[in-house]
């Protein structure tokens, strides 16, 4: 079964509007980006970085850090392929699971809009 | 079930991506090997400073007999136990022995003219590294890549 760590290395937080409060409506979009940082027979390490900002621009995140995928070399590549063109690969969706309670309590600290905690769907 | 002492040892073949990898991955085992040799020879060590000049005799029980297809000990579990970790103890000092010996010499291997997209298979048996495979059919991945824009909406 494939393992998944995911590290937090570096976060940056930005409340844009004096407007802003966490009950306002907003969406978020994301930048996302993924790079192999070393590779073995049984597990892959990926740096990430995440970037959220919401529309209209209220609040900015920006997430990246390490995740350590460790299993059997299908299980790895099936945890890095996207299932097709509009959703994103399974290991993105894991790590933003992980580190969206670190963006929720910060959301509220800043005193922005809450991101959603579900699936991202991809942006037009 | 709760492992009380000793080493996970491995058999079986394993992928790696550059010869790095293998010296790196061997050196860990090594480590490992040793950190776990230290821990249960320190038990030995300490019984027998403990019972002053008894020798062997503390860690040697007369409880063993046999049941079937294995030896039981019934009668004297502490000496029993002991005398486990002490064969442990024994059969842990040749896979050291090799393990340093071939991570010594591995220069050798890495001097050999090698492709640079070559794959290495290393086969272990019982926690020795004992073959390498120098694989150029089956070739490291590409580097993965990933970007994308996403949205989560209310």
């Amino acid at each position: 079964m494939l393992d998944v760590t995911v590290v937090i290395e570096d976060l940056d937080a930005s409340r844009l509007s004096e407007k802003a409060n966490e009950n306002a409506n907003s969406n978020y979009s994301l930048n996302v980006s993924l790079a192999e940082r070393d590779r073995g027979s049984d597990h892959l390490v990926l740096s990430y970085s995440i970037e959220l900002t919401s529309q209209p621009p209220m609040a900015r995140f920006k997430v990246s850090g390490s995740t350590t995928l460790k299993g059997t070399k299908d299980e790895i590549k099936e945890g890095i392929t996207a299932p097709d063109e509009n959703r994103p690969p399974p290991i993105l969706v894991m790590i933003y699971e992980r580190i969206y309670s670190t963006i929720y309590l910060l959301a509220g600290a800043l005193k922005v809009p809450y991101p959603m905690p579900n699936l991202l769907k991809k942006g037009p | 079930m709760v492992q009380e002492t000793g080493t996970d040892l491995y058999s079986g073949i394993l992928r790696f991506y550059s010869m790095n990898d293998v010296r790196k991955y061997m050196k860990s085992l090594l480590e490992r090997y040793q950190r776990d040799y230290d821990r249960s020879s320190n038990v030995i060590g300490s019984l027998l400073r403990a019972e002053g000049g008894k020798g062997m005799e503390v860690i040697m029980s007369k409880g063993w007999a046999k049941v079937g297809a294995m030896f039981v000990d019934v009668t004297d579990p502490d000496k029993g136990g002991m005398e486990l970790t002490f064969q442990l103890v024994t059969e842990m000092r040749p896979r050291i022995s090799k393990t340093e010996e071939v991570i010594k010499t591995f220069e050798s291997v890495e001097a050999l003219p090698i492709a640079t997209e070559a794959t290495f298979l290393l086969y272990l048996h019982n926690g020795i590294p004992e073959r390498l495979v120098i694989d150029t059919t089956e070739t490291k991945p590409e580097a993965y890549t990933y970007k994308g824009d996403y949205v989560t909406v209310q």
